[in-house]
């Protein structure tokens, strides 16, 4: 019976990991503004945890810089399965601007699979918000396939 | 006044929440918002300014040989964009316009990709015009690169061939059906005697070794069943004596 519990409670509760690998900080005040009373993704659980240990999805934004490539691998490494992958804005994806450049590492998906990709340079809080709860959705997914 | 505060307690005890009920209701982006970009293909004259200006390069054009003609695909990677509109900007023929909506999230990034496809007939030669022209100046109007000229008094018509995209909107327009394509002749390069000065730096920058250059006999030839028209010798000659173009 405890473990239905808290197979349902833990769906309605995906905290949230950031990792600012050399982003320009657009993406991040969006992230952050998300969480505000006026956008409020706590409303469905979301919280920012301090700590990947704790986390259940990762947002990842900026071009991942040479310099912050292994922090992030070793961040993403920390995080428990079931974990979901979500890139935030252009910079993950494809390296935006500064694809080709010799200290820039994107796109993402060359070290870990990314399930959710919200695109925009910088994407509203509402798009925020929206991949935040698809990557839930993919989130709830996972543990169900990891019971069985 | 003891509490005055009190009033606006109470009355924010009836106001609605101030935060949005984003997923339940929709809500729209403000006016001038740049969010996913829409591509009519049937406007785009293939120019390629877009492409020029993009600065992540999001943006790419794929040509596919089809019967008839060929498609060419215009791919916007929204996974790449940083929605400056720049490419909204340099478009002359508004077929990129950047929408208000945000609502940009995929599972798979191939989702995130604008396409539009057009197709292009198979044109043979230059723009001309035949004897059944009235002069009415429709298709100088309709020309997207105004490249056509068109005097009613005088009773000309002229077209710039450096222009021309070769769109074929004039011929559609044309009431009496006096435009067409004509036959194209051999391509290849072209030679200015007058400008030549016997460098030999075309015979010597040639992959084919096709221009054989005598400085002191002053000539000048070309073995045209070996030129591929890479207009390499084009780019490098000093005094802009060659061009590529219909040979006569």
């Amino acid at each position: 019976m405890f473990n239905k519990l808290i197979a349902k409670s833990t769906g309605k509760s995906p905290w949230i990991f950031h990792v600012n690998t050399g982003s320009c900080n657009g993406c991040d005040i969006e992230l952050v503004a998300a969480l505000t009373p006026r956008y409020d993704a706590e409303r469905f659980g979301f919280k920012l945890a301090g700590t990947p240990r704790h986390a259940d999805i990762v947002v990842v934004s900026g071009p991942i810089t040479s310099q912050s490539k292994d922090r992030l691998i070793r961040t993403l490494e920390q995080v428990p399965e079931p974990k979901c992958v979500v890139t935030l804005g252009s910079c993950p994806q494809s390296g935006n601007v500064f694809k080709g450049s010799y200290s820039v590492e994107a796109p993402l998906e060359k070290f870990v699979h990314v399930d959710v990709a919200i695109a925009g340079c910088t994407p509203k809080p509402e798009a925020v918000i929206e991949g935040l709860y698809k990557a839930a959705e993919i989130l709830q997914r996972k543990r169900e396939a990891m019971k069985k | 006044m003891m509490f005055p505060f009190l009033k606006i307690a109470v009355s924010n005890l009836f106001s609605k929440p101030s935060t949005e009920n984003f997923p339940a209701e929709n809500v729209e982006a403000k006016p001038n918002y740049r969010g996913r970009i829409s591509y009519d293909a049937e406007k785009c004259i293939n120019c390629g300014s877009c492409i020029k200006v993009c600065s992540p390069s999001a943006i790419t054009r794929i040509y596919e040989d089809v019967e008839g003609g060929q498609n060419i695909t215009y791919e916007f990677d929204l996974t790449s964009c940083t929605f400056c509109a720049t490419c909204q900007d340099f478009c002359d023929q508004g077929a990129i316009q950047l929408t208000t909506d945000y609502h940009m999230v995929a599972e798979d990034p191939k989702d995130l990709v604008v396409r539009g496809t057009r197709f292009k007939k198979k044109i043979p030669g230059k723009l001309q015009v035949s004897d059944a022209c009235i002069h009415c100046g429709i298709c100088a109007k309709n020309c997207p690169q105004e490249a056509i000229t068109v005097d009613r008094k005088a009773k000309t018509w002229e077209v710039d061939h450096s222009k021309c995209v070769q769109c074929g909107k004039c011929i559609e327009k044309c009431p009496k059906n006096a435009l067409e394509f004509g036959e194209s002749g051999p391509e290849g390069v072209l030679w200015d005697e007058e400008k030549c000065i016997y460098c030999s730096i075309c015979a010597k920058k040639c992959p084919n070794e096709c221009i054989s250059v005598d400085r002191k006999e002053k000539s000048w030839e070309i073995n045209r069943d070996n030129c591929v028209q890479c207009g390499i010798c084009v780019e490098k000659c000093p005094k802009d004596a060659l061009q590529i173009g219909t040979l006569e």
